[in-house]
């Protein structure tokens, strides 16, 4: 039994990972092994020359910009708006928490097409379309439900009896909460953030919407794909999975989250 | 005290009001909104009309139903795999969620180099021997469509495979004792124990990636381009390419309303206390 579990594994875990073998494969592969009738499956010469493109097209960078900028101003201004509203319902009668986190659930199964379509008609009105500021507003519309429920048990996790000990010992109500409520929540305000950060870093949907002319990583990608180009594909693709690999390991305990949060589309 | 939860909520509140119902709503309106200032069902009976239409919605169903069939099937075996304590459990389980760190459209990447008609998988079986000319994988509206769920199972297995393992966790070991001294056989004990107290992961695994499934956008597009519309990329479609928000809208409210349904349907059979855990 355990060696036909064993083997079962086995047989999932190399169609989970041999797609991102190929990937890397096809970025470091002679055009002679890939562009052909019958394609090794094995590396036999390695070569930088698709990288070497990669990087001289030019055509890498600005995306790479705006989607590092983006991620960094939605992770940012994520917490900014979800942790007053996560320590609230922490705070809050359980009915009413329960309330408010089921209607934070619903905002999440929305399409996003009903929710990028009036956006993008009132973001060009708005000289916001092709900006780092209007994927952002519009990447929060996504990632809030998530921060806010991820922050919402951050916060119960932190036993009330801490802040009345710390009221007692004569902090002022604005000490509590930065010197001791917030000190204990730094783990869960850097999963929200870095959940915030993966999420807006691989968005497609709204950023298809959003954008006319300045791409990001993802829609840099899908230009390449469009195009045909495997190789620059491979590239561009491998560079834009590297930080969300070794992100995600470091989130593993935290992924029941992004499951809940909806990856995938 | 009161006040300051107020305070501490409105700005999330204000947000999400702002742009998230906002726009739902003018959706809907835009769905509805004849030239002038009338009320008209004309976008609705324009798409009900288009042959693209039907098909994205045919699709949008068949990719849903296919995809969640591979996930929960393989997420349930490898969950359970995994569970019984074999040799290596720790290495299977983090190549297992890998996955779940690759972007969508990425995936989609991978996907055509696997899925290509010069791509990896007709080559290895080209090699074994199991065809003897290549498959278009893509190119039979049917066969696309399972391509793109398997793609799709690709991605989110790993997500469902995570939910059923927290649910298999709750399960109490002594239960499983109790069945076996009373001489309970393995399957009877799965029947019995593991799939009934599994039940509330396996509907919330269903309920996440079912919604998911719906809304499906990058993978189609990338995989399969126009010969496979979904909802989503025929809304995109009409808006982006034919300039037409009306409809557009109309077919996103089609896929809302699919949505809600869903979620219902889930939220009275489970109740919410169980959504919430």
């Amino acid at each position: 039994m355990s060696r036909a579990a064993t083997l079962l594994l086995a047989v999932l875990a190399f169609w989970a990972v041999g797609p991102l073998y190929l990937l890397l494969k096809v970025s470091l592969s002679p055009p002679v092994e890939v562009m052909t009738a019958h394609p090794t499956l094995l590396p036999h010469g390695i070569t930088l020359e698709h990288w070497g493109r990669l990087l001289e097209t030019g055509q890498v960078l600005p995306p790479l910009v705006k989607s590092l900028l983006t991620a960094g101003l939605v992770a940012v201004a994520a917490l900014l708006l979800a942790a007053p509203a996560a320590y609230s319902l922490a705070r809050l009668r359980e009915r009413w928490r329960y309330g408010i986190l089921l209607g934070l659930f619903l905002f999440r199964m929305l399409p996003e097409v009903s929710i990028a379509l009036p956006v993008a008609v009132v973001f060009l009105r708005w000289g916001l379309l092709d900006t780092v500021a209007g994927l952002g507003l519009a990447h929060l519309t996504l990632v809030l439900p998530v921060a806010a429920w991820v922050l919402t048990t951050a916060f119960l996790a932190i036993p009330r009896e801490i802040e009345e000990a710390a009221a007692l010992d004569g902090c002022s109500a604005w000490q509590t909460l930065t010197r001791v409520t917030l000190r204990l929540a730094v783990p869960g305000l850097t999963v929200a953030g870095l959940l915030a950060w993966l999420f807006s870093w691989e968005e497609f949907v709204l950023a298809t919407y959003l954008t006319l002319g300045a791409k990001t990583m993802p829609l840099q990608v899908y230009y390449y794909l469009y195009q045909g180009n495997w190789f620059l594909t491979a590239a561009a693709a491998t560079l834009m999975t590297a930080p969300v690999l070794l992100l995600t390991g470091f989130l593993q305990r935290h992924l029941q989250a992004i499951s809940l949060a909806g990856a995938g589309r | 005290m009161k006040a300051r939860i107020l305070l501490g909520l409105a700005p999330l509140t204000l947000y999400l009001v702002a742009f998230t119902l906002v726009p739902v709503a003018s959706t809907f309106v835009l769905s509805l909104s004849a030239p002038g200032d009338g009320i008209t069902l004309e976008h609705f009976r324009r798409i009900a009309g288009h042959y693209q239409f039907g098909q994205a919605v045919v699709n949008t169903l068949g990719i849903t139903a296919i995809g969640l069939s591979l996930e929960l099937g393989l997420g349930l075996v490898a969950a359970l795999a995994l569970t019984s304590r074999p040799a290596g459990r720790k290495v299977f389980q983090v190549l297992l969620l890998v996955p779940l760190g690759v972007p969508t459209i990425v995936a989609a990447a991978m996907m055509r180099t696997v899925f290509g008609t010069v791509g990896y998988l007709n080559e290895i079986l080209l090699r074994l021997g199991i065809i003897r000319t290549p498959v278009d994988w893509v190119g039979p509206r049917g066969l696309a469509l399972v391509t793109v769920a398997v793609a799709d199972a690709w991605k989110v297995t790993p997500l469902v495979l995570l939910i059923l393992l927290a649910g298999l966790g709750t399960i109490p070991a002594e239960l499983y004792e109790a069945a076996r001294t009373d001489g309970a056989s393995r399957w009877r004990q799965f029947a019995a124990i593991t799939l009934p107290l599994l039940k509330p992961a396996l509907t919330m695994a269903l309920i996440v990636r079912g919604v998911d499934a719906f809304r499906i956008f990058a993978l189609p597009l990338a995989l399969a381009g126009r010969g496979l519309p979904v909802l989503s990329t025929y809304a995109y479609v009409e808006y982006l390419e034919y300039g037409n928000p009306h409809t557009a809208a109309a077919s996103s409210v089609i896929l809302l309303a699919m949505i809600l349904i869903a979620v219902g349907t889930y939220l009275k059979l489970a109740g919410p206390e169980e959504v919430l855990r």
